[in-house]
């Protein structure tokens, strides 16, 4: 699981160029969106829906459904693990 | 004011603007769910020419784009004894992404296409494109409106053109806006857009008599929100119609002709505004259902087919709609509605943050509706009084030192959002923020006024061929086929306009203009007329040109009033 968050974390922050934030900053825990956490916008969650279906060829069409899914790294990686299928 | 000579729309539903027009009347619609198209893996419903239609309309030695467009200025033109070879006769060619499928080849550039029907047509005068995205129709007819107005010309031909390919609906399918079924404007069903194909055209000219259609006023506000999502409430929108219709009869509206493309947000924030703007009771029509979202063409299409409605008594019905899903109060029927009024509202809404608002009228010479009653609001109020003075100009360029992430890094580095830019926004932006720093360590000028007065009028050549190259390579793989829906919304040009508007709080005008070369006198021009016609009181403008990243230019001037 750690290593699945290590990997998920390196493919958003290259994927959404989000150039400024370190690693170690990168808590897996954080809100990814609103000011108190990452701070990504509607977009960068559309991204993150293409990563996931290139990276680990998981569909999803509806990005309402992904509300759960996308509120942490920590999140999606358990979305991950258990839908992955690559 | 400018008057209406003729129109032309063509389309799959018809050549003529009469034949689509009864096509509409009886309820057409050209719009189809394609599977397996392009080899796009998702299925889609568009409005796009069948083979025997592109066969009929293609001409010899130009692209489909090109041919459509020429197709449809050369039919309006019957209808007129205009000499278009004379230098009072510009062409206004808008369009969101022309000739994309010839990247990498010297048709792609959209002023060479604008050259290229401007030759066929047998024009002598240098063409504009707008390039504003979804807006661009109504961008173009407000700047025909300026250029006539300020005495420059006394014709333009306005083109609207759009030809739909792999590039373009995959970039929507990839921002999950694009419905398999055909599209139900603000119904509560809704679930996206539906890509559209179509060039449509109106001659304006300079005089008015009272038989024809006017186009009385125009508004262009930014949200300054998001490149993407529009302002919840429809602020811009708001601002835009409030511009247009202080001190005039809302009761004399025959209708809204609203962009309705059949998005959660755009519908949702659309029906908000009318609101807002005191027209819940004026009868809306969105007329997506008949040709899909025809994107460069659609707000010139839809603004003739509401003349030919309103001609005919009838406010047309809104195809695909059942049952209201938006929370603003707007009447919205999938009846047709008879009325005896003779003006309308023309509204859109698109990426960049910008949206229009534009009035019409048949007839001219009527006190009530022509002009105005007192002042606009406040801001606004001051069109074509304020004078703006260029109070400092910055240029980059590939030829300077430092490159533009060194220049983030040094002397910005406090938006973060930088990273995310395409080139050609970085470009414009990193430009932007010099210019408006540079006043505050000035002794006499004033800093950048943020507000519904802050505008941005850039231009081109290149548009935004990097960001289409990088898209590109996102989709041209058949079997790693993952279209990025961030570097698409970048393929757009204006939204360099709506990163410097977001960041600067700037909700006035905002207009990309795409140039054969960087002609100052021309630019200067729809500069001078832009800043007469609007309420602008400071504004960012200049040319912003992109080739590669080795390859830039970039001239950016501040306006302020002083």
């Amino acid at each position: 699981m750690e290593q699945l968050i290590n990997e998920l974390k390196l493919q958003i922050k290259e994927a959404l160029n989000l150039e400024e934030l370190t690693m170690e900053e990168f808590d897996e825990n954080a809100p990814l969106f609103g000011e108190d956490g990452i701070g990504l916008d509607s977009i960068d969650v559309l991204e993150i829906i293409v990563l996931l279906e290139k990276q680990y060829g998981i569909r999803l069409n509806n990005p309402a459904e992904g509300k759960a899914i996308f509120q942490s790294v920590n999140t999606i990686a358990q979305y991950v693990q258990a839908n992955r299928k690559k | 004011m400018i008057s209406v000579l003729s129109t032309n729309i063509t389309s799959p539903l018809g050549f003529t603007t009469e034949q689509n027009y009864r096509a509409v009347l009886s309820g057409s619609s050209a719009l189809k769910r394609h599977e397996g198209l392009w080899g796009l893996p998702e299925p889609f419903a568009a409005s796009l020419f069948s083979e025997e239609l592109r066969a009929a309309l293609a001409i010899d030695g130009h692209t489909f784009f090109e041919s459509i467009a020429i197709r449809s200025i050369r039919e309006a033109l019957t209808h007129t004894r205009l000499d278009v070879a004379s230098e009072r006769v510009v062409l206004i060619v808008s369009t969101t992404k022309g000739n994309v499928e010839w990247l990498d080849t010297p048709h792609y550039y959209p002023s060479e296409a604008a050259q290229a029907i401007a030759q066929a047509i047998g024009l002598t005068t240098k063409p504009i494109v707008v390039c504003n995205a979804c807006v661009s129709g109504l961008s173009a007819q407000l700047l025909a409106d300026r250029l006539l107005s300020e005495g420059i010309y006394d014709y333009a031909i306005v083109v609207g053109a759009e030809v739909q390919s792999k590039f373009i609906v995959s970039g929507f399918q990839s921002l999950k806006a694009v419905s398999e079924e055909p599209c139900r404007p603000f119904d509560i069903e809704r679930n996206g857009l539906n890509p559209g194909e179509a060039a449509a055209t109106i001659v304006f000219a300079k005089t008015s008599d009272r038989e024809s259609w006017q186009l009385l006023d125009g508004t262009t506000c930014n949200d300054a929100y998001h490149n993407v999502s529009p302002s919840p409430q429809g602020d811009g929108l708001t601002k835009a119609i409030d511009a247009v219709m202080t001190g005039r009869d809302k009761s004399r509206l025959a209708t809204v002709c609203v962009h309705g493309t059949a998005t959660l947000y755009n519908d949702q924030m659309e029906s908000r505004a009318i609101e807002r703007a005191g027209l819940s009771d004026v009868p809306l029509s969105a007329l997506k259902g008949y040709y899909g979202h025809t994107m460069g063409a659609a707000g010139v299409l839809e603004t003739i087919l509401t003349m030919q409605a309103t001609d005919d008594g009838i406010v047309l019905p809104t195809k695909g709609f059942t049952e209201p899903g938006i929370s603003g109060k707007v009447s919205i029927s999938s009846k047709p509605k008879k009325t005896d009024k003779h003006t309308f509202l023309k509204v859109m809404s698109g990426f960049g943050g910008c949206n229009v608002a534009a009035l019409y009228k048949k007839g001219a010479g009527s006190k009530e509706q022509g002009a105005r009653k007192g002042a606009g609001s406040e801001e606004q109020g001051a069109r074509g009084i304020v004078k703006l003075e260029k109070t400092h100009t910055v240029r980059l360029s590939s030829k300077d030192e430092k490159t533009l992430t060194d220049i983030y890094k040094q002397e910005i580095g406090d938006y973060p959002k930088f990273y995310k830019m395409d080139f050609l926004s970085r470009l414009a932006f990193v430009a932007a923020e010099t210019l408006s720093n540079s006043p505050l360590k000035g002794e006499d000028s004033l800093p950048l006024r943020e507000g519904w007065g802050g505008s941005l009028i850039l231009f081109n050549h290149s548009s935004s061929i990097i960001a289409d190259r990088q898209f590109l390579s996102t989709i041209s793989d058949k079997d790693n086929c993952f279209p990025s829906p961030s570097l698409f919304v970048y393929t757009l040009p204006n939204i360099t306009a709506g990163e410097i508007a977001i960041r600067h709080h700037l909700k006035g005008e905002t207009t990309f203009y795409i140039l054969p070369d960087k002609d100052e006198t021309l630019m200067q021009q729809i500069l001078e007329a832009t800043l007469r016609a609007t309420g602008t009181t400071s504004a960012i403008c200049g040319w912003v040109d992109a080739e590669s990243e080795t390859n830039y230019e970039c001239e950016l001037s501040m306006y302020n009033h002083t």
